[in-house]
């Protein structure tokens, strides 16, 4: 084990820092603010320390490490240039309260990105300010409460979404203020129309919705969905986790939505960073734009008296406030490094992004059907059971372990497991609620064929594993099965010792 | 575009593996009426290099601070950061990996994380840290939507909450926003002319849900006010505290004058600037808040065989479990950032965050110094203790005063009438550890030919 709380070097042993620009004695701090007794603080040197996180980063799985089929997480190859792009000096050592004339390249990126973001939605105005996508979610649905609060509409409470939904969005509608409509999905995972039409009244606000939803399936009453809703008055949420499965293909917009949220560190590679940071934009139509939170970054063409920079030869870049803007939902606007990042990552793909979601498509099919014959060829066959029975599903699918289960005492985290000892991340599991010993496997476009046929293999050869093997699993990893019910009871959230 | 799709060409051998004769065939079940019938009107597809090159042309167009002479702060600060920082967290393991769910494959991440929630603990001085929020003004946001969870019921202000005069607008914002879906009242608390909250308005807010403050305030200003606050609000009422987390290294921390929760801008400590994200938030408290706390956190435990190990705990909270009833709608947070805050604070050590304190406190007392032998500025705070920003008033506008000092390669700092009505004439100065003597030299130099050429004019 290394741990950072183990090392007591040398006072000041981490780096020198050069002295205060005054003597020490000469600083004035009144006695009664000065901090007694220093933190109890590690002292670690720079070599000792990078080999601890050297050390941690061995115990860590990325996609770098290997194949991440994590559902519903988009775990996509994160280019590096755009590591190398987000380490420049001009946004790395860039402040918000810089005046527009010193960030023209800046607001020229974020304006770029608005547009294009804009356009593979169908939607009409984007701010990039929410950071995460939980942060979008919650935004768009400010902006469609100030939009009624605006027409007058005050009755419009609730806010409808399946029982398939991530959890963030009933919970960014609770936290606006909204009472949760859920409603069961049908058989097959997708939506319930009937279901629908029996709890929208002029109280709904919106209904919000992810397509394909969780389990892969694309909703084909998409449409006559949003009719319903719109026929009551209310706005429709398109839930942008999934939108790595349709660009160019349809969009948000044509198929009937008002907002939607993009994750930025899904769809457009911000890299995860094992929880964050990621990036939340939204889109909106343009009767919701007034509402966006600001600024938002417009641009006029050249006048005279402008500063002309290679940023801007042909447009004066600027922030603009929308006129009935909610406000702020981060003190800034938003994760520019995450921006910068994906602003690099779709300039590689251009007008092509479509190719990117249909390679998405192709390996999720790909994978099925491998799996499914591999199956076929263990024998194993009846224990490959969709989550919801589809002919062709988007860019990831279900399977659900509830047969493994029965007969032999193996579920869906049982696998998974195994899976981690194949050397693999696990899929999602027990996402979505509805499938039963749900796993939810993703490939994205970046896997080779190769690697998907491997996978395939590696996925029956764990399902053959005989029960107590994967009740054991997994054995070769830096710790085994932990114990997360021991660290609920005891909790030890810190360096010196269990809370009493 | 190859480059990032490997079967790029292998297109019919994979759609005939599955017999499907096109492309098409996988996306049969899109209704008409929903597809797109025209490409995406976007650009044509760029290289690494070509994009490389745009990028350096279009962010080189910025005024990156690094090339002036700054003392623009304002609560974010640009500390230096040490060079193994950046090195470690673009390793692949830390970079690309998604939020800790299979811990047996997560340990690293899980242990920094634990270790970054002891080193916060430790600075701010409570039993309790999360790892990390969006950012500073999210985490106060997210702090009083906690403490009114704990205290609505037994606060005697009903769903009311009090909050400093001076806290900057964007971030009033976002705590607006956060907290009107619960239908709070934010009621704000004065300041007197020493920038310090006076008795009667601690009292006044007693009984409230809670209490949002910040130490050093918006100003830089430290208050010794808050270290009776909490007799004064009582035991029914939170008492919340925003800290600089450098300031720490030199002040006492909130959790010894019983703050119940601090939060904060985690940035000053692990992060460059970046245009204000991403950032990291800070969020600690005591133990009648844990349960009620947004966010994640790590605890140590045992594996099957008794290891030490690493997992999320206390998940019964959020969102993925608790749905609408979750305490936060946060899933994906900051964590790779608050693990640079980590690795900074492990490198500091308690004598360095001291020295880093004080280079801090050295440089504006230094500058401020120097800038109070100027006959026509005025230092309306000048007789409180301020950590590593102040406020000056000028004889002309500040917008003027920024604008003659840009010529010159100087950013000033900030027209305080951007967050302030009416204070046209003041400027926030800030500096930190990379406030150098001949910055101070140029700014004051550059200052006082503004003044000179300013009543010339008049004259």
């Amino acid at each position: 084990m290394s741990r950072l709380f183990d090392h007591d070097g040398a006072p000041g042993s981490g780096y020198a820092q050069p002295s205060p620009l005054i003597d020490k004695e000469t600083i004035q701090v009144t006695d009664a603010f000065k901090r007694k007794v220093m933190p109890k603080w590690p002292r670690i040197s720079e070599p000792e320390m990078v080999r601890h996180y050297t050390w941690l980063s061995k115990r860590n799985f990325g996609i770098d490490t290997g194949f991440y089929p994590l559902g519903s997480c988009t775990m996509k190859h994160n280019p590096r240039v755009n590591e190398v792009i987000a380490q420049l000096p001009g946004i790395a050592d860039i402040h918000p309260l810089q005046p527009d004339h010193q960030i023209q390249g800046l607001l020229n990126i974020y304006y770029e990105m608005q547009d294009m973001l804009a356009i593979c939605a169908g939607m009409d105005a984007v701010t990039l300010q929410p950071v995460a996508g939980a942060q979008g979610e919650f935004t768009a649905i400010r902006c469609i409460q100030e939009y009624f609060r605006n027409k007058g509409e005050l009755q419009r409470n609730k806010v409808i979404v399946p029982d398939s939904a991530h959890g963030t969005n009933p919970a960014s509608a609770a936290m606006a203020g909204y009472e949760i409509i859920e409603i069961p999905s049908l058989q097959d995972g997708r939506l319930d129309l009937d279901a629908l039409r029996s709890v929208v009244d002029e109280d709904t606000a919106a209904m919000m919705i992810t397509n394909p939803n969780t389990l892969g399936l694309f909703e084909i009453d998409i449409a006559e969905a949003s009719a319903i809703v719109h026929g009551v008055g209310g706005q429709m949420y398109y839930d942008g986790a999934n939108f790595n499965a349709i660009l160019g293909r349809t969009s948000p917009g044509l198929m009937g939505f008002d907002a939607v949220h993009y994750n930025l560190h899904k769809t457009f590679s911000q890299p995860h960073g094992g929880g964050g940071p990621g990036s939340g934009p939204i889109g909106v139509k343009s009767h919701l734009a007034p509402f966006l939170p600001g600024p938002v970054a417009a641009r006029r063409p050249i006048s005279e008296g402008d500063t002309l920079t290679l940023a801007n030869d042909e447009f004066w870049y600027y922030w603009h406030e929308p006129e009935l803007s909610i406000g702020k939902v981060q003190q800034w606007h938003g994760n520019a490094g995450a921006v910068i990042r994906c602003w690099a990552y779709y300039r590689r793909y251009g007008k092509h992004l479509k190719l990117m979601s249909e390679h998405a498509v192709m390996n999720a099919n790909y994978l099925r059907h491998r799996i499914q014959e591999e199956a076929k060829i263990a024998g194993l066959s009846e224990y490959i059971v969709d989550g919801a029975p589809a002919d062709v599903v988007k860019h990831e699918f279900t399977l659900s372990m509830a047969k493994l289960k029965e007969d032999k005492g193996v579920g869906a985290m049982d696998v998974a497991k195994g899976l981690l000892d194949m050397g693999y991340m696990a899929p999602t599991v027990y996402f979505p609620l509805v499938v039963p010993e749900c796993m939810m496997i993703e490939p994205t476009e970046t896997e080779s064929k190769a690697t998907l046929d491997e996978f395939a293999k590696k996925f029956i050869q764990v399902l053959a594993l005989d029960p107590e093997t994967l009740h054991q699993a997994p054995i070769t990893t830096p710790v085994r099965r932990v114990d997360e019910v021991h660290a609920a009871r005891n909790l030890w959230l810190r360096h010196d010792g269990v809370d009493r | 575009m190859t480059d990032h799709l490997p079967n790029l060409g292998r297109e019919n051998e994979m759609l005939a593996a599955m017999g499907h004769a096109s492309m098409d065939d996988l996306f049969i079940e899109l209704p008409e009426n929903v597809r797109c019938k025209e490409p995406l009107a976007l650009p044509e597809a760029q290289s690494e290099e070509e994009i490389l090159a745009d990028a350096r042309k279009l962010l080189g167009s910025n005024l990156d601070l690094g090339s002036t002479v700054n003392f623009l702060g304002s609560g974010l600060y640009r500390n230096f950061v040490p060079s193994s920082v950046f090195q470690l967290i673009t390793r692949g393991e830390f970079l690309t990996s998604y939020t800790p769910y299979q811990p047996e494959v997560s340990q690293g991440m899980l242990q920094a994380m634990w270790e970054f929630q002891s080193l916060i603990t430790e600075l701010v001085g409570l039993p309790i840290a999360n790892l990390s929020v969006y950012d500073g003004s999210t985490a106060a946001a997210e702090a009083i939507t906690c403490a009114v969870r704990v205290h609505a019921r037994k606060a005697e202000q009903k769903n009311t909450v009090y909050v400093s005069e001076l806290i900057p607008p964007d971030r009033l914002s976002v705590i607006q926003n956060y907290t009107q879906g619960s239908e709070l009242i934010i009621k704000s608390m004065k300041h007197d002319e020493n920038g310090h909250i006076p008795l009667e308005e601690w009292k006044k807010a007693s009984g409230s849900c809670a209490v949002y403050v910040e130490q050093p305030n918006p100003l830089g200003i430290m208050d010794q006010s808050l270290f009776s606050a909490k007799e004064t609000l009582g035991n029914h009422t939170a008492f919340i505290v925003g800290i600089q987390p450098v300031s720490l290294g030199v002040f006492e921390p909130p959790g010894n004058y019983d703050a119940d929760i601090v939060v904060g801008e985690g940035q000053p400590l692990g992060s460059p600037v970046t245009y204000g994200g991403p950032l990291y938030g800070i969020f600690a408290c005591t133990k009648p808040y844990l349960r009620q706390m947004p966010g994640r956190i790590v605890g140590r435990t045992i594996d099957v065989d008794g290891k030490e190990a690493y997992c999320l705990t206390l998940s019964t909270r959020e969102q993925h479990i608790r749905r609408h009833r979750a305490t936060s709608n946060l899933c994906t947070n900051e964590t790779l950032i608050a693990m640079m805050g980590a690795m900074h604070m492990a490198l500091l050590g308690p004598e360095g965050i001291e020295t880093l304190g004080l280079r801090n406190l050295a440089s504006r007392q230094l500058l401020q110094n120097e800038i109070s032998k100027l006959s026509d500025i005025h230092l309306p705070y000048g007789a409180s203790q301020h950590f590593n920003e102040f406020v000056i008033e000028l004889p002309y506008p500040a917008e003027e005063c920024l604008d003659y000092l840009e010529r010159f390669g100087v950013i000033g700092g900030l027209d305080l009438s951007r967050w302030y009505d009416g204070w046209n004439h003041r400027l926030l100065i800030s500096t930190s550890d990379q406030t150098s003597k001949s910055d101070i030299k140029i700014l004051l130099n550059h200052l006082s030919k503004w003044l000179t050429s300013k009543s010339e004019v008049i004259a």
